[in-house]
């Protein structure tokens, strides 16, 4: 199991509508909006890296996403 | 199933608060039954030595597999893959719970058998909070903020007020019980409860299962024990009594149910220790007393409890008291601070290094190291920027390794559950 986190820069205005559709997208686990220099990070679950290609390839078509940076997980500590 | 984050915290611990509040309602009636009646030592073993075979038996059940996933992992908690043996690591932590569940059930069993109103009951065990704040302020080395003390006040004073039972009567004798006995060990096996959660097991995250389940099996050892030594230095036969009632079919089925639903109550409750604090999590339980008032009226309506009371000040002093407690609640849900961190290393460092220093900083939740653009990403959850700035943000500028960090608060997430 690979996870990783996709750091999205958005344009203005479309965050609510991209949301609701990145909600739909079966291999995201996390979405959060934050601010700084992103404007949302996405956690992603896959099997593979070809799944994760997918991932990220449906999120590139998301209407309003203009960037995003995929940073794959390689070693975690985590309270859950 | 898409459930905000923030959420998923607040229905697990509610779900789990209404369960128990079921359980408290079904225990009064069990507790009134004549072998408990007048003796919770026995009440206890029974309930322990029942909860040990229906606990195996639902785990057992959770522990089989659906397409390569554990009906357990599927329903209760993703973490959980199947029943196993207990780690060296967990030994410690199990013994204390179990040693403190089996000192509490006997004085929830003393409670239950003479009060017989839930909504006292459960009222009185949420003065637990405070207790629990103290001692977190004491075994994280975190001072409590304004609003955690403010909330966890309110919900005391406001469980104490709710503690006026339907009947209108103010039980005092109990209020010793609760504080001396059921409150600190409640306290102290929450905290025990959360450390096994927060455990990783074969690289794994700890699962609320067999946390459950193992509990329910150091409780009865010690249940029994303690009811053997005090059987021989009192020459009594509480052990035997509670062995003999067991052997009722009618009083073991009714024990099996109000196990099998205890081992829900606490399966949630044990996850959502792992998502929050222990003292707001209890916080969060404070709305079973609410929840605990349908299943009064019931054993009003049954004939278990006496007649409600008709004196307007008694019931409009116990409202006032739920308000309080909904009131402390909301400004609890309220006042969580989440933000990522995103941390460049310098060149040539140890990234493990780094890792471990980060973890040891209280309120980071999540260390990650990553591929790409930044080394590490850590996730934080705190109370106030305040304290995210003097716990975290000052022991990172700390960290000679990290060559540069970004702080991105969150301003709202979910999660897939």
């Amino acid at each position: 199991m690979i996870s990783a986190y996709i750091l999205i820069t958005m344009q203005p205005g479309k965050t609510d509508k991209a949301i609701k559709e990145m909600r739909a997208i079966s291999n995201i686990v996390k979405i959060s909006i934050i601010a700084g220099e992103y404007d949302i990070v996405v956690r992603a679950q896959v099997k593979n890296l070809e799944e994760l290609l997918e991932v990220t390839d449906k999120l590139q078509v998301v209407e309003g996403i203009s960037k995003t940076t995929t940073q794959i997980i390689e070693k975690e500590i985590s309270v859950q | 199933m898409n459930i905000p984050k923030k959420h998923l915290f607040y229905v697990l611990a509610i779900s789990s608060a209404f369960i128990a509040a079921a359980v408290t309602g079904l225990d009064s009636f069990v507790g009134g039954q004549s072998a408990f009646k007048y003796d919770p030592w026995a009440f206890a073993f029974a309930i322990f030595f029942v909860g040990a075979i229906v606990t195996l038996l639902i785990s057992l059940f959770f522990s089989v597999r659906l397409n390569s996933k554990s009906i357990g992992a599927k329903v209760l908690d993703p973490s959980f893959s199947r029943v196993r043996l207990i780690q060296k690591s967990e030994l410690k932590n199990h013994l204390v719970a179990g040693l403190m569940n089996a000192i509490n059930t006997v004085g929830y069993c003393a409670i239950v058998s003479t009060v017989q109103d839930p909504s006292v009951i459960l009222s009185f065990s949420q003065v637990v909070i405070l207790y629990l704040l103290l001692m977190e302020s004491i075994t994280e080395k975190d001072v409590p903020t304004l609003v955690e003390v403010q909330s966890s006040v309110t919900v005391a004073f406001g469980a104490i007020l709710a503690s006026i039972s339907l009947k209108g009567e103010f039980e005092i004798m109990s209020l010793a019980i609760v504080f001396v006995l059921i409150n600190p060990t409640w306290a102290i096996f929450s905290i025990y409860q959360r450390r096994l959660k927060l455990m990783r097991i074969r690289n794994k995250p700890n699962d609320a299962i067999n946390i459950r389940m193992w509990n329910v099996f150091f409780s009865l050892l010690f249940t029994s024990l303690i009811l053997l030594g005090f059987d021989l230095a009192t020459n009594g036969g509480h052990l035997l009594a509670g062995f003999h009632a067991v052997l009722s079919p009618y009083l073991f089925l009714l024990l099996a149910a109000t196990m099998s639903i205890t081992f829900f109550s606490y399966v949630l409750y044990i996850r959502s220790l792992g998502l929050g604090k222990a003292s707001i999590n209890n916080a969060i339980r404070a709305s079973t007393i609410i929840f605990a008032i349908p299943f009064s009226l019931l054993l009003i309506y049954f004939g278990v409890m006496g007649p409600p009371s008709t004196d307007p000040v008694m019931l409009i002093i116990k409202v006032i008291g739920m308000i309080l407690i909904i009131f402390g609640i909301i400004s609890f849900a309220f006042t969580v601070v989440k933000a990522y961190i995103f941390i460049t290393i310098k060149p040539g460092k140890n990234h493990k290094e780094v890792m471990d220093k980060l973890w040891d900083i209280k309120g980071i939740t999540h260390v990650t190291v990553t591929a790409g653009k930044y080394d590490i990403i850590v996730k934080v959850s705190t109370r106030t920027l305040l304290k995210g700035y003097e716990r975290i943000i000052k022991k990172i500028e700390e960290i000679p390794e990290i060559q540069k960090y970004r702080w991105a608060s969150v301003l709202r997430d979910w999660e897939n559950i």
